[in-house]
């Protein structure tokens, strides 16, 4: 059964229960964040003493409350979270963040206390998320319910994170990427909402153009499995799942069964099942970044351009170890990059092409790259440059190449992530990624054509 | 009485269609034992009604039964201890291959009751035929905590054993699944055939593959299956060994 939790990510209304004054509590952050995210609805902050926080009045419980109240945000200790779950039900909430630790992973007690919580959850029919979390944020909805208060970029990608500091460092990676984003959820606990909830829940958002997943492990995941065979469909979902070492010991099984561990289980399942499996943060925002603002290459052949050898090298041997091709460039591209740079250049004519200090100039290195992108045998372009104080960046170039022969481009630049800034916010605004490391260049341009291949696959 | 080894081009493939009622038959033989171990023939004779080529063999309750069914099948012969105290059968010596006549099955089927006589001294042995040598390979069914039934594939000896090469899909499993499996694994070239050693028949490793997957699929209580070795052929492929347990 689908749970409805549109009104948890979309609320009219919201209170937030152990709201508080005091910047050290969770309960002040929180409340904070949800005001600074910009939420547009009636806020209410609930607390037993409190006259005012922030400029917002304060409520002695939820049933002072003047207006009906979808979502409540319980910032209260574990015990009194599951005592306040009858008052929700009775102001007509409709969903519940529970922020509180001290559940199922303290122990038997705290077990049994998050038993109580869920059952009664889902006895009301709220849905919930946690406990345990940071929160979740829908920049969509301008709800930042988390105790971390950061401002995501707009975008389409959304992340389900089963750790909450693993979810932080996808959001600040994401940052420094300007990856945008649409939708954070940390899933803590997992008491009353799985895996499979938000992921059939993010598969129907129109709002959501690329789902990325940071996973320990589910027993729900079967359903996670057959789940993302549907909506890889519809779109990309980009898996990061921990765990490669075998001391994990979920699965004392068989010789069989115990050989490889859980982890290449779930790596091959998940790919069987249409998903792109990934093994770091960096990679997973790589991924998550190029498949929501670039088209899809025809197929696997990259068409490589640089001005300096190394990264080059290093890039290359990356994409092909990964799957990619690098295919020699016609005869007619070689005649057109003579055409621009001189019969006897001092380059080298191959794939990669490496215009070395022909290349500096950006005009230069825009007719170049217009050979390689229009190579009948490219589906795709790695543009590489060097950071140099005096010369700038080829971001129009590439646009222009990218816009003339509607064929993908990803660009790596050897930058710092603030020298590059500029160019990063003008090329990913037309849809062509920027990276400043080989690795996650390579993985973001395998990432488009693993996606176009999974279109083409399971729609068989 | 042939004395040269056994290669499945010999098998008589009468395509015999899966009776789904002679698997549950077998199975429920096996429950009503109260054994969750199925034995090497077991296991052999649910592949081999599911279309899946294994060398055949048979059970002997003394040695005259032993010798008699290893002159059916043809030398060279193999003896193994059939017993749920032994699963493992070659590390206590309940394995013995290459027996070239009446003679050698008789040693080996003493020498085996010996080995396992403290346990069960009046165990059962298989007797089947000595197949030719081939690429080996490994397939495997699990039920996971967290995915359910999986299939495992994975090359033989020291590529699974020491190098853990081997991939997993979730049952069941379509063609172009199966394909990737044989792809999937870092070894797969030598199923391509190297230093003269001819190419192994993966159409035919592919159509083994899909068919644990559906008898597995199609029997819920089947909770593990270890077919190890399978020895695929340029032609054709046989299932040497394999064992597996019930839920």
């Amino acid at each position: 059964m689908k749970k409805d939790l549109h009104p948890l990510f979309y609320p009219r209304s919201a209170a937030v229960l152990g709201a508080g004054a005091d910047p050290e509590r969770v309960g002040f952050n929180i409340f904070e964040s949800i005001v600074y995210g910009g939420f547009k609805g009636p806020l209410y902050p609930i607390h037993p003493k409190l006259k005012n926080i922030l400029g917002y009045d304060v409520y002695p419980s939820l049933d002072k409350v003047p207006g009906p109240v979808d979502v409540a945000v319980i910032a209260l200790n574990q015990f009194s979270t599951v005592d306040v779950l009858e008052e929700c039900a009775r102001c007509g909430v409709k969903g519940i963040l529970s922020i509180a630790g001290g559940f199922g992973e303290v122990g038997t007690e705290g077990v049994k206390l998050e038993n109580k919580l869920a059952e009664r959850a889902n006895e009301l029919g709220i849905p919930l998320i946690g406990p345990n979390t940071l929160g979740f944020i829908n920049d969509d909805g301008n709800f930042y319910a988390t105790f971390y208060p950061l401002r995501l970029i707009k975008g389409g990608v959304s992340v389900i994170s089963q750790s909450g500091g693993m979810g932080l460092t996808i959001m600040q990676k994401a940052l420094d990427e300007m990856m945008g984003m649409n939708k954070w959820i940390g899933v803590g606990n997992r008491a009353a909402l799985e895996f499979s909830d938000y992921l059939a829940y993010l598969g129907d958002d129109p709002a959501t153009r690329v789902i990325g997943v940071f996973m320990e492990g589910s027993e729900d995941a079967l359903k996670f499995v057959k789940l993302i065979r549907e909506i890889c469909l519809k779109k990309p979902v980009v898996v990061f799942k921990a765990g490669q070492t075998k001391e994990s010991d979920y699965m004392a099984m068989t010789h069989t069964g115990s050989l490889a561990g859980p982890y290449r289980l779930y790596r091959d399942i998940l790919k069987q099942n249409g998903a792109i499996v990934v093994d770091t943060v960096e990679e997973l925002v790589a991924c998550c970044k190029a498949l929501s603002l670039s088209q899809l290459p025809e197929g696997k052949r990259v068409g490589v351009l640089t001005h300096t050898a190394g990264p080059s090298i290093v890039a290359a041997d990356y994409m092909l170890q990964l799957g990619c091709e690098l295919p020699k460039y016609a005869p007619e591209t070689y005649q057109r990059v003579r055409d621009v740079i001189g019969q006897n250049p001092p380059v080298v004519l191959k794939n990669p092409l490496d215009a070395a200090g022909l290349g500096f100039p950006a005009l230069t290195y825009g007719r170049i790259a217009d050979a390689v992108l229009g190579d009948p045998s490219m589906d795709i372009m790695m543009a590489i440059y060097c950071l140099h104080k005096n010369w700038r960046f080829p971001s129009r170039e590439i646009i222009d190449v990218r816009n003339k022969w509607n064929k993908p481009a990803v660009a790596y630049y050897v930058s710092t992530v603030g020298d590059s800034a500029i160019d990063r916010e003008m090329l990913q605004k037309e849809g062509v990624p920027l990276y400043i490391s080989a690795r996650e260049a390579a993985r973001a341009v395998y990432a488009l054509y693993e996606y176009k291949q999974i279109l083409s696959s399971q729609a068989q | 009485m042939s004395t040269s080894k056994y290669f499945p081009a010999r098998l008589n493939d009468k395509r015999r269609r899966c009776s789904k009622a002679q698997v549950k038959e077998i199975l429920d033989k096996i429950k009503s034992d109260g054994r969750k171990l199925l034995f090497e023939d077991e296991v052999k004779r649910l592949l081999a009604l599911n279309g899946i080529a294994v060398t055949p063999c048979e059970v002997a309750h003394n040695e005259d039964q032993a010798v008699q069914l290893a002159a059916k099948f043809g030398y060279p012969s193999v003896l193994k201890v059939r017993s749920v105290f032994y699963t493992h059968k070659s590390d206590c010596g309940g394995v013995k291959l290459n027996l070239p006549d009446e003679n050698g099955v008789r040693m080996a089927f003493r020498e085996i009751r010996a080995a396992v006589a403290e346990q069960e001294p009046e165990a059962c042995i298989t007797v089947q035929p000595m197949a030719g040598a081939g690429t080996e390979v490994i397939i495997g069914v699990t039920t996971d905590n967290h995915f359910g039934k999986v299939i495992m594939f994975g090359l033989g000896g020291v590529f699974t054993e020491i190098f853990e090469d081997v991939t997993f899909r979730l049952i069941p499993i379509t063609r172009k699944d199966a394909f990737e499996m044989l792809e999937s694994v870092k070894g797969s070239m030598l199923l391509e055939g190297y230093r003269g050693k001819p190419p192994a028949d993966r159409e035919s490793l592919v159509e083994a593959l899909l068919k644990v997957s559906k008898l597995v699929e199609d029997n819920e209580e089947i909770k593990e299956l270890d077919l190890n070795p399978v020895v695929v052929y340029e032609n054709g492929l046989l299932v040497l060994d394999g064992r597996g347990t019930l839920s």
